[in-house]
């Protein structure tokens, strides 16, 4: 059973385990955003990212706009749908029990699943627009995910703009540190939290746009990117951004090299006794926390 | 008061012992269903009701249980009873390896390794083949008679609401509360907080294997999809948050309504079951956060034992 690994199959596994990271960074930044600021999990994240999905399908079937146009209308689309989502229920929870957050975000991904495929059907569906690969001496690169990886480094990079640089983000950054603080300091934190929403969904969504290139487009197609985002947030420490960004490229790469040498089943497995030893070991995440 | 309450409940225990005798198989059916979900929604009350631990991944133990009962039945030839309770010894066991690290997790981190916990189970499910099935599940021989399974059920149902009655009367139920209440002065206080969260989640996970062993033998096959849904631990949480949670009776009451809800309503509308499933689930987060019982406690100043 065992297969000779050889250099150029380690370098393909590295190479494709930090091309899928990127992507997790992106989609586990929104996650990572609503939990620091918050301590809410969104479990409707896979939700939103499916929501963005279908949007970039039917854009592209219907009036055949380019996957990568339709994220300027993904990401403002679903950005509104976070906020709507904030502005009714969400909110009423921030604060509470975990139980009341977690019960909460899982009935409207629920909701939204089921609806989902009473409009749309449960069908299997994809956007065939790029495919293909460029060869890189032995290495190969499809041309779909390395689009991609640039969109999603490109998108993060905005979303750590955003946060370092305007008002607004530093506001978010503050509130995530110390949201009592940040409120005697004269930030509005209901209306950070809104926008933290709202962001964290856009980013979902235009994770869900990005992934519907490269993967089949159903009401499900989410909830794998649950669990993998808090994994991310775990890795990098809560409210550490950056360190989501990196626990993102981590994460990739060690699914990238676990596929080499293990079945795709077991991979899980590691993966959810990492999460259980990092939390114990170091419940900071990886990195020094940087916030 | 208090002799009145007894002489209902064993009046109710009377009842329900000679129902199958005078009603169709439909309505043992339904019943053995209820006393599923009361056993069920009671024993992850006796962790996240009590301790305030959120077990987001219950329905490992009674997966676990299915499965060790389907192996032990087809593959050793055990009876469905003995082998049934096996699942619970194995359920409780997985409890020890993973409440001893786990338990120490705070808040979501808790909540989330659970979630994990179900996922890992039905990867290594469908991985060993040999033993499992796989994706395929296990096929049972369909069974002849109901009327053992409704005994059985009902049995476990009532041993579990009964242990939680003498919980929540002694010692050890007013520490686990005092740990949901508040951890850090619990443990000031000389309360072994580690080892009674263990104990209480041994419990917790010991019952769901039992229910488990019997859902698989009843069902005559299962498949680890079906086995370790997410949608049974919500189902779980939202009987017992709706009948009112760190009560006793609150999550008999929650199971019970719930599940007649479901048999007359979400049957008629099977396209959308789920979303009105969804819907009901935000309801009873938004509106009713404490359940009947904690409405009714707070209102008319019920004893807090019911």
């Amino acid at each position: 059973m065992p297969i000779q690994i050889t250099g150029t199959m380690l370098l393909q596994g590295i190479v494709s385990g930090l091309l899928a990271g990127g992507l997790y960074a992106m989609v586990a930044l929104g996650m990572a955003l609503i939990f620091g600021v918050m301590r809410v999990i969104n479990i409707a994240h896979g939700t939103l990212l499916m929501l963005g999905a279908y949007t970039t399908f039917w854009l592209f079937s219907l009036y055949g706009i380019n996957p990568f146009l339709s994220l300027l209308i993904s990401f403002p689309l679903i950005f509104l749908v976070g906020i709507l989502l904030q502005r009714f229920f969400v909110y009423r929870v921030v604060g509470a029990p975990e139980l009341s957050s977690l019960l909460l975000t899982f009935g409207i991904s629920t909701f939204i699943s089921n609806m989902a495929m009473v409009a749309w059907t449960a069908d299997y569906r994809s956007v065939e627009f790029l495919t293909g690969s460029f060869l890189l001496g032995q290495i190969a690169l499809s041309k779909p995910r390395l689009v991609t990886f640039g969109f999603a480094l490109a998108i993060t990079w905005l979303a750590f703009l955003f946060l370092n640089l305007t008002k607004t983000g530093k506001a978010i950054r503050a509130t995530s540190q110390q949201r009592d603080l940040a409120q005697v300091c004269g930030i509005n934190v209901r209306r950070i939290d809104l926008i933290t929403f709202g962001l964290a969904a856009g980013l979902a969504g235009a994770g869900g746009s990005l992934i519907s290139v490269m993967f089949s487009v159903f009401p499900e197609m989410g909830q794998l990117y649950v669990f993998k985002s808090f994994l991310v947030i775990v890795l990098g420490g809560a409210g550490n951004y950056p360190g989501a960004f990196f626990g993102g490229l981590i994460l990739g790469l060690a699914e990238g090299l676990a596929s080499l040498f293990l079945s795709a089943q077991l991979s899980e497995v590691i993966a959810y006794i990492l999460l259980v030893i990092i939390l114990l070991v170091r419940p900071t995440g990886l990195f020094r926390g940087r916030v | 008061m208090k002799w009145l309450a007894w002489v209902v409940a064993a009046g109710v225990l009377i009842g329900l012992a000679i129902m199958p005798f005078f009603v169709s198989n439909y309505i043992v059916t339904f019943a053995i269903q209820i006393f599923m979900w009361i056993a069920l929604a009671e024993s992850w009350n006796l962790i996240s009701g009590f301790t305030g631990y959120v077990s987001f991944g219950h329905v490992a133990f009674f997966g676990t249980g299915a499965y060790t009962t389907a192996i032990l039945v087809s593959q050793a030839g055990w009876h469905w009873f003995p082998a049934s309770m096996m699942g619970s010894i194995t359920a409780a066991a997985l409890a020890l390896i993973i409440g001893y690290p786990c338990l120490r997790l705070k808040g979501p981190y808790f909540a989330i390794a659970m979630l994990g916990l179900n996922e890992v189970l039905r990867a290594l499910v469908s991985y060993f083949e040999n033993f499992t099935g796989g994706g395929n599940g296990i096929t049972l021989t369909p069974i002849q008679s109901i009327q053992p399974l409704y005994y059985a059920m009902g049995g476990v149902a009532l041993a579990v609401v009964f242990l939680t009655y003498c919980i929540i009367t002694s010692r050890f139920g007013l520490r686990l509360i005092s740990i949901r209440e508040d951890e850090l002065a619990a443990e000031a206080m000389g309360i072994n907080t580690a080892a009674l969260k263990l104990y209480a989640f041994l419990l917790s996970a010991a019952f769901p294997g039992i229910v488990g062993g019997f859902f698989a033998w009843y069902s005559s096959h299962i498949e680890p999809i079906g086995t370790f849904p997410l949608l049974t631990t919500i189902t779980m949480i939202i009987m017992c948050l709706f009948g009112g949670k760190g009560t006793v009776l609150g999550p008999v009451l929650g199971a019970s309504l719930l599940s007649i809800f479901q048999e007359m309503v979400w049957a008629r509308f099977l396209f959308i079951h789920q979303a009105i499933f969804g819907a009901l689930i935000v309801a009873v987060v938004l509106l009713m956060p404490k359940g009947m019982l904690g409405v009714l406690q707070e209102r008319y100043r019920l004893p807090r034992t019911i």
